[in-house]
């Protein structure tokens, strides 16, 4: 019941907001609203695999070598060394971008299967081309769509959420940047598709045990749609073969 | 197509997994669990989950199942590692015959007993180093070639092209190719002729112009007189009479990744007029 | 990662083919590849495709103190960088000579020219000028880096807008795009990039060089010209000795070809602000081409989260409450206070982390953890809301110093939770085991 009134309050505040810059004009709806996905694969030519992802105005393109030649001084001898490299649009690589590569490279790991390819190396590349909010959760979804058009083995595949806590507790998935900056809280969840667990956690704010599984919860839901939007783009690629 | 993807998507969440018979020749991603046939047969299908593994031969028969590339051994059932559609080959003899994903991945990972082209990138001593395209570069031993001796070595230059099989490959140690089958013989491999055009396509692509009954392969013969070989590591090389014409056979080639059988024969037919 | 070989074959075919006047995408000499402009949510933002040559191209600007030397001129600032996405050989972080090459040809071919009216940029004269930075980044490298570069640098210039400034004395007032409308550049002209590949000591020619092209040309002539036919700068590498005529000849070419690349650009840029001005739908998002089959779409797609609340408290219900909070600063040793939930502070107590070990079951996934929780010990300690060492979290290197007391915080509300649940092996690495464990 409760919930029930937050949500009506959260429409009313929606609605009342200015309407984000570029495509997304108009009001977005409810808070509990993925804005729209797109994603293209194997866009570039010369890495083994490539895939832009966007979220809204948000996109990230991601590039993936490997399994390739590794520098000796990298070389792990019983699995693949992964790399993660993030590139902002502006400027040079900072400490943010070294925290992000962190996380992302973590949850890449979790998944991947580098003891198939000892001796290797296995770089993701990723491009800021827009950030309108969600960035780490867009660069999670780019680098997974890469990892599977580069044909990396995965034990699963991953997805990245973002959610927001606004000052009145409630909540917003996929936010804008605009959402954002507003919010008391944002939480960056990254999902395996095969038990929905978590593999990585990032938050920023205060926010009350409750409000953290709620945002988990949330964002499982949201992981479902995801990862539906995943294998409806991947089925429609291979629908040619 | 709503239901199909809600279904999809259950399977994919629930870690329900899905009997491998029914999902051939369908796209399956990494993560998705596939049943053998004789587990379905004996649990059926979702009941697999709470019973115990039962191994002793006189309550079921245990079958030998190959799992090629895409799929891995998890517990009793596959666990798919990489997306593409799933196929299976029935068994000459007895047996599960093989599974594999027929995944449009563009790196190559060397494989025992795959002829491929490679690049050779430098002479040390008594081996060529060639790039094949894979993590490390395959070593090649210069007595690996026809009729070839400690005197009568053979002229290999660095930048020609090689055209050999693998007979040590696996994740641990360094590739090796030779020129010569069991018997010493070339058997088509050597280095490959001065003239020609060599150019990369997908490794989806090649296994598809590799399969016994392909069509492609076909008209493409029918089109002009061609030398052609085919690298399992995704590279082709092709001569025909002229610059012009091979050319054209190259772009053809390359195309056929994203054309559907209907538009390849409108462009072929639209070639032979020509 | 090294570059695949060119083998003597392709070399050799290359160059007859050349000869023959045939290039292997069935372009003629002079062609270009197709040119595709397509332009971000933001202004000053345009990714250019030249073929397969893919740049990115992103303008900002910034109010920064002028040079003394130029007291009222605003400073152009470019940067084109050759990431690892575009080819395997570039390596990130090192400046190579190809590199250092193309952002010179920048700079000359784009602020030597004079193309940017550096004065209008000028604020206070003598202490407030705009900075205008161009950031270049390829994406794909298949020949050609530096049309393509040229060609999106001036793309995003012209496309750029900055935020309006008023001066009232000595008040500076700088306007958000809701109170004022940006205000665009004053571009005098264009100048574009042209490149001409010489084979054969100079024998052939071809325009707009592919990487295998590249790779086997004996020179280069760049040619950088606006469409009045003023040429901006020209360069040629490569060592080869060209006659008069050629470089003549090229200048006419490249005369054209610019025409041509301008008008394109025209349309582009005119194209953008009248969807932008009728509020229809812009950005990268509508450039993807819908009937590629490697490239999905979806709607906005509403999430039913009306059970997540209930979902919240059967999981907060079921595990244990958190056992008694000490809400007094406590002394622990000399240097370390703490305050609210932590209780059984263990600095330095072994016992705890050989627990954690034996938990995880392998000293390799309790590194992965560990380095993961102290990305999140970050996050919260950001915020600050707890004590004075967090303050440090700035650093890569102190950020070890924070995650003690925030891990063992953590760490014991996971053993509340992990004490209810039997302690199953898993296959997987379990990080993050408190959430995970909740979740269930």
């Amino acid at each position: 019941m409760e919930w029930a009134m937050q949500v009506d309050k959260q429409i009313r505040t929606e609605t009342g907001a200015e309407p984000e810059t570029g495509a997304e004009t108009g009001p977005r709806g409810p808070g509990c609203s993925l804005r729209h996905f797109a994603c293209e694969q194997n866009l570039l030519s010369r890495p083994d695999g490539s895939a832009s992802f966007l979220q809204g105005d948000t996109s990230v393109l991601a590039g993936v070598y490997g399994p390739a030649e590794v520098k000796v001084s990298k070389e792990i001898f019983n699995k693949a060394t992964l790399e993660v490299l993030l590139r902002p649009k502006i400027g040079l690589p900072g400490v943010a971008e070294k925290s992000r590569e962190w996380l992302i490279r973590n949850t890449c790991e979790a998944v991947v299967l580098g003891a198939l390819h000892p001796r290797t190396s296995i770089t993701v590349v990723l491009q800021v081309i827009s950030d309108a909010g969600s960035l780490l959760a867009c660069c999670l979804n780019a680098a997974c769509m890469a990892l599977v058009d580069a044909g990396v083995p995965m034990r699963a595949l991953f997805c990245g959420v973002t959610c927001a806590l606004d000052a009145d507790g409630n909540l917003v998935l996929d936010p804008t940047a605009k959402q954002e900056k507003e919010a008391r809280a944002v939480l960056t969840f990254a999902l395996d598709s095969v038990e929905q667990k978590l593999l990585m956690s990032t938050t920023k704010g205060l926010y009350s045990n409750a409000e953290l599984q709620q945002c988990l919860a949330a964002a499982q839901a949201t992981s479902q749609h995801i990862f539906r939007f995943y294998r409806e783009s991947l089925q429609r690629r291979y629908s040619k073969t | 197509m709503a239901e199909a993807a809600t279904l999809a998507a259950e399977s994919l969440a629930g870690g329900k997994a899905r009997a491998a018979r029914t999902v051939l020749g369908q796209v399956v991603l990494p993560g998705e669990e596939l049943l053998l046939p004789e587990q379905e047969d004996a649990e059926g299908p979702g009941g697999a989950g709470g019973r115990p593994l039962r191994l002793s031969p006189g309550v079921r028969s245990r079958v030998r199942v190959v799992c090629g590339p895409g799929l891995r051994r998890c517990g009793d059932r596959l666990l798919v590692t990489k997306c593409g559609r799933l196929r299976h080959k029935e068994p000459s003899g007895g047996g599960g015959g093989v599974y594999w994903v027929d995944s449009q991945q563009k790196r190559y990972v060397p494989v025992k007993g795959d002829h491929v082209i490679g690049i050779v990138t430098a002479k040390s001593g008594d081996i060529f180093k060639v790039d094949v395209g894979g993590s490390e570069p395959a070593s090649l031993s210069y007595l690996a070639f026809e009729g070839a001796t400690k005197r009568n070595r053979p002229n290999v230059q660095v930048g020609d092209l090689i055209y050999g099989q693998f007979v040590v490959a696996n994740k641990d140690m360094e590739p090796e190719m030779v020129c010569i089958d069991s018997c010493g013989r070339a058997n088509g491999m050597g280095v490959i002729g001065q003239d020609g055009l060599l150019f990369k396509v997908t490794l989806g692509l090649i296994r598809k112009l590799l399969a016994p009954d392909c069509e492609i392969i076909q008209e493409v013969g029918k089109l002009y007189p061609l030398e052609i070989v085919f690298g399992m590591n995704g590279r082709i090389w092709v001569k025909a009479k002229t610059i012009q014409q091979t050319l054209i056979l190259a772009n053809i080639l390359e195309a056929c990744e994203h054309m559907t059988t209907d538009q390849r024969k409108q462009i072929f037919a639209r070639l032979a007029d020509t | 990662m090294k570059e695949t070989p060119l083998s003597n074959c392709e070399r050799r075919f290359l160059l007859r083919a050349i000869e023959e006047k045939k290039r292997l995408d069935g372009r003629q000499t002079y062609d270009y590849r197709t040119i595709k402009i397509s332009f971000g949510t933001d202004y000053g933002c345009c990714i250019v495709e030249l073929g397969k040559t893919r740049v990115l191209g992103q303008v900002s600007c910034e109010l920064v103190s002028p040079k003394l030397n130029r007291a009222t001129e605003g400073i152009l600032f470019f940067n084109l960088e050759l990431s690892q996405m575009a080819a395997p050989a570039f390596e990130p972080g090192r400046q190579s000579d190809l590199l250092v090459k193309l952002n010179r040809l920048l700079e000359r071919c784009l602020r030597n020219s004079k193309c940017i009216d550096t004065e209008s940029l000028c604020v206070v004269a003598g202490e407030k000028v705009w900075q205008i930075r161009v950031d270049l980044h390829l994406l794909n490298h298949d020949g050609n880096i530096i049309d393509a570069a040229s060609i999106a640098a001036i793309v995003a210039l012209c496309h750029f807008r900055r935020p309006d400034v008023s001066v009232q004395g000595d008040e500076v007032t700088l306007y958000t795009p809701e109170e004022r409308d940006p205000v665009p550049l004053s571009i005098h002209h264009m100048p574009i990039c042209v490149s001409f590949a010489f084979f054969q000591q100079g024998t052939y020619l071809l325009v707009d060089p592919n990487e295998r092209e590249e790779r086997v040309m004996d020179g280069l002539l760049v040619i950088a010209m606006n469409k009045h036919r003023e040429i901006c700068t020209i360069q040629s590498s490569g060592g080869i000795m060209l006659l008069k005529d050629q470089v003549l000849r090229c200048s006419k070419i490249a005369g054209v070809k610019v025409a041509e690349i301008t008008e394109l650009i025209q349309r582009a840029l005119e194209n953008d602000q009248k969807v932008r001005k009728e509020g229809g739908k812009f950005g990268f998002a509508e450039s993807i081409a819908n009937q590629r089959i490697t490239a999905f779409k979806m709607e906005k797609a509403p999430i039913d989260t009306s059970n997540v609340a209930e979902k919240a408290e059967e999981i907060i219900a079921e595990a244990e409450p958190p056992s008694e909070v000490v809400s007094n600063p406590v002394l622990w040793t000399p240097g370390t206070a703490q305050i609210g939930e932590g209780i059984e502070n263990s600095w330095g107590d072994l016992e705890d982390s050989e627990k954690e070990e034996e938990e995880e079951g392998g000293s390799d996934e309790a590194i992965i953890l560990d380095s993961i929780k102290m990305d999140t010990g970050v996050e919260i300690s950001n915020i600050g809301s707890q004590d004075a060492p967090i303050v440090l979290s700035d650093s890569e290197e102190e950020e070890m110093i924070i995650l003690e007391p925030d891990k063992n915080l953590k760490k014991i509300r996971m053993q509340t939770s992990i004490a209810k649940q039997e302690k199953v092996p898993s296959k997987k690495p379990m990080k993050k085991r408190k959430k995970k464990r909740a979740v269930n």
